[in-house]
């Protein structure tokens, strides 16, 4: 690869790197790249009782980086990014993830983002548990935390390629001093700058393949804020990893229960999802036949096209080999398609290698936007990647925009010629390479849904009304891929989720609705409280949360509550014991989470957000929004008016019943809330009570403080 | 006239579906898909989805998974 390009060093920061005890460095470190200055911050036992590690310091170090004002642009926003004191161990699957906070271009408030790659990690054992970057430069720069040498360098940069794709396999060069792998590159592209949807993309580098590969903390923006700030990389260096490196309370207790994890996913997934195979494609034509896949933008579940874009056809296209973006992961679920060529663009008519698809973006770039050539989606999510894009946000925005196209309410005029109709392939790629650019009616759909709706009904005079309906975003993020119409729970696992409509929080649409485990509200609420809490505890730990239910024991179903998994449950206490050398149970990990759970409720409510009527979805969450879903499922609905609410439906027509429907669901979807509010222990507005904030130990008096100006004291 | 569940033995017949399957294991409640070879069959189609002789039928446990 010849490439022009310079880098010079502005600061260097050298400092003792501390050993690691019990998966803990004792340190963030902080930067300010408007000084610029770079210190270290001491992490006490009370951090580490109350935040854990992962996301609950970044949180920890955002809230003091933010005021209440501070908009997404502003140089006190921080991007903060955390390993956690398992994150790093070789031994146990899943067990490298990083996880990320800022303040997001798209809701104005916290938003968290989970990524593999070997970043969080190397971060760590170079010394510090999290890092924050702040500020905001005139110049382009590179940040290096170099553990081995034991230094932290700003360089000022020039000349290197604005796309992720190669700018990560330049820097991976540039620092490996021969070994690649030793370096994870933490990137974004040109999308992100001219978007409020930026990814970033965190490398792993594939020793048998010879090159970076990617993974992607998408939802929320973050690197929209990366680029904001004119941060081209983040880059760690360390040494080889071994079994000791995070230095564990009781390294024979987690080599046994490491090896009965990863012993039993060798074992059990050819047998289940064959996630070491063909990744999370396995859902598309499941989720098609339960009549749960997105297509023409959440309106309907199915589409008889869907197999095109399936298990069956990507399985032959992956390709075959280990595919773990952390180390020792027996899951290996990253996979990727070599040799791919697209056909628009930069990289047109070159080889490029592709990270991805995964089941999320062939159901937004696909499915959504009525799109079932599975081509196609590889070169959606290689673009989104390589211009630094979220998928999913991409998916759904684009998908919103195919249907106002649709249904009349922008035209030919307002996209610039562009013929946006659902399945128009060229179309969706044409709105990628402008969402890049920054240009054409690309630059408005790269605005989110929450903004184009206001622009649509400004500029184009496009009907409010029906845009809130179907403009499939809560909180100003995106929805991420799956039909909550049917599924009270999941309608509550997308709307009450602290970031905004996000499925890593809480997936309960086969309990809910194909086994039917929680008829009742209480049940729902229980659900809506114990899945997110357990789902938060990865994000604390550094680890991944697909060994604990992708794949399950053999007699998980004969066991009192299948859906919790509660033997691997069991096992993660045991891991979490193992590393930190602190005794727990299932229960207490319930309680790490719920500190840090109610902490970021509240830090919603600091910057503005985080009350009731924050948690509300649009309709096309809830219900069918036009005749013709309705009509779609009308028996279905027809018995949800007759057996349920007892109405005699003789003689309505379909938008007589379709409005009524309505009014019952929206009900429900409120009693919800009331139900979720009462379990987690906040208020009938969604705050958390003096009582929870105190039994979790997060009464700090800024906490109080803010309650105090809620009524809450 | 055999084929594989989860890696176990059983003995086959004619006009077995996958509904059927689950019946007689007295399961049917906990799973809502299963593989047959490499084909993913959910639910809907337990009951009109023949399983065919020495075919290698697996149990996917996809409860709260996503
Ligand atoms: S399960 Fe997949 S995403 Fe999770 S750590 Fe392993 S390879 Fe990465």
């Amino acid at each position: 690869m010849i490439m022009e390009y310079k880098m010079d060093t502005i600061k260097t920061f050298y400092y003792d790197r501390p050993i690691i005890e019990k998966g803990y460095a004792n340190q963030t470190l902080s930067i300010d790249i408007s000084v610029p200055d770079i210190s270290v911050k001491p992490v006490d036992e009370k951090m580490k009782d109350v935040f854990i590690g992962g996301k609950g310091f970044d949180l920890w170090l955002l809230w003091h980086s933010v005021k209440s004002t501070t908009h997404w642009t502003d140089p006190d926003n921080a991007i903060c990014i955390a390993s956690g004191p398992m994150g790093g161990t070789p031994l146990y699957p899943g067990s490298g993830k990083s996880i990320v906070t800022t303040i997001s271009p798209l809701t104005g408030s916290v938003i968290d983002s989970n990524v593999g790659g070997y970043f969080g990690p190397y971060l760590k054992f170079s010394g510090f548990d999290a890092l924050e970057v702040k500020g905001k430069t005139e110049k382009d720069i590179v940040i290096l935390i170099d553990g081995v040498d034991e230094k932290v360098e700003i360089l000022e940069t020039s000349g290197l390629p604005d796309d992720s794709y190669d700018l990560s396999a330049i820097l991976t060069e540039h620092f490996a001093q021969g070994k690649p792998r030793h370096i994870s590159v933490v990137s974004t592209g040109p999308g992100a700058k001219n978007t409020r949807m930026g990814c970033l993309n965190f490398t792993w580098y594939d020793l048998k393949r010879k090159r970076a590969r990617y993974k992607q903390a998408g939802r929320g923006g973050i690197g929209s804020v990366f680029a904001d700030k004119r941060i081209k990389a983040i880059v760690a260096r360390w040494d080889t990893v071994k079994a000791d490196t995070n230095n564990p309370a009781n390294g024979n207790a987690l080599k046994a229960v490491g090896r009965k994890h990863a012993k039993e996913i060798v074992k059990l997934d050819p047998k289940q999802n064959e996630m070491a195979t063909i990744g999370t494609t396995h859902l598309v034509t499941i989720m098609n036949d339960f009549d749960l896949l997105p297509t023409h933008n959440f309106q309907y579940g199915k589409h008889p096209e869907a197999v095109n874009i399936g298990q069956e056809v990507y399985r032959p296209i992956f390709d075959a080999g280990y595919d773990g973006c952390w180390m020792g992961c027996t899951v290996a679920c990253s996979h990727g398609v070599k040799d791919f060529v697209p056909l628009t663009g930069p990289y047109k008519g070159t080889k490029v290698f592709v990270d991805g698809p995964e089941y999320e973006t062939i159901a937004g770039c696909g499915s959504n936007l009525g799109i079932f050539d599975p081509h196609t989606i590889i070169e959606m999510n290689f673009y989104c990647d390589a211009y630094g894009l979220d998928t999913i946000s991409v998916g759904t925005s684009i998908a919103f925009a195919m249907e106002c196209f649709e249904m009349g309410l922008i035209d030919e005029t307002h996209t610039r010629g562009i013929n946006l109709s659902f399945g128009n392939r060229l179309a969706a790629l044409e709105m990628v390479h402008q969402m890049a650019e920054g240009d054409g009616f690309g630059l408005i759909v790269g605005q989110g849904v929450r903004q184009m709706k206001s622009i649509l009904a400004r500029d184009y005079k496009a009907d409010p009304h029906i845009m809130q309906d179907i403009g499939m975003e809560a909180k100003g993020l995106e929805f991420s891929e799956y039909m909550t119409k049917e599924s009270l729970a999941q309608q509550g696992g997308y709307g009450l989720a602290l970031k905004g409509p996000q499925h890593d929080e809480a997936w309960l649409i086969f309990l809910d609705m194909v086994h039917n485990f929680m008829p009742t509200f209480e049940q729902k609420a229980e659900a809506l409280h114990w899945f997110p809490m357990f789902r938060t505890w990865f994000g604390l730990c550094g680890l991944c949360k697909l060994p604990w239910n992708d794949i399950v024991p053999e007699d998980n179903k004969d066991t009192p509550e299948p859906a919790k998994v509660m033997k691997h449950v069991e096992w993660y206490a045991e891991y979490y014991t193992a590393v930190t050398g602190k005794k727990t149970t299932p229960d207490e990990i319930i309680r790490m989470s719920e500190g840090v759970y109610n902490f970021q409720r509240i830090f919603n409510l600091k910057m503005g957000f985080g009350q009731r009527d924050h948690d509300d979805i649009p309709y096309r969450a809830v219900g069918p929004v036009k005749p013709v879903e309705y009509e779609s499922r009308r028996e279905r609905y027809d018995k949800e008016l007759v057996e349920k609410h007892h109405v005699d439906i003789t003689g309505m027509d379909t938008e007589e019943k379709n409005r009524l429907l309505r009014k019952f669901r929206e009900a429900l979807y409120e009693e919800l809330k009331d139900a979720v509010y009462k379990r987690r222990g906040w208020t009938a507005n969604g705050i958390p009570t003096l009582e929870t904030v105190r039994r979790l130990g997060i009464d700090f008096p800024d906490v109080l403080e803010l309650l105090k100006a809620h009524g809450i004291e | 006239m055999m084929f594989r569940v989860n890696g176990e033995q059983r003995s086959w017949y004619e006009g077995m579906t996958v509904a059927d399957l689950l019946g007689d294991m007295g399961d049917s409640q906990h799973y809502a898909v299963v593989r047959i070879n490499d084909k993913h069959v959910s639910r809907p189609y337990f009951e009109k989805t023949l399983i065919p002789d020495n075919s290698e039928v697996f149990l996917i446990p996809l409860i709260a998974g996503g």
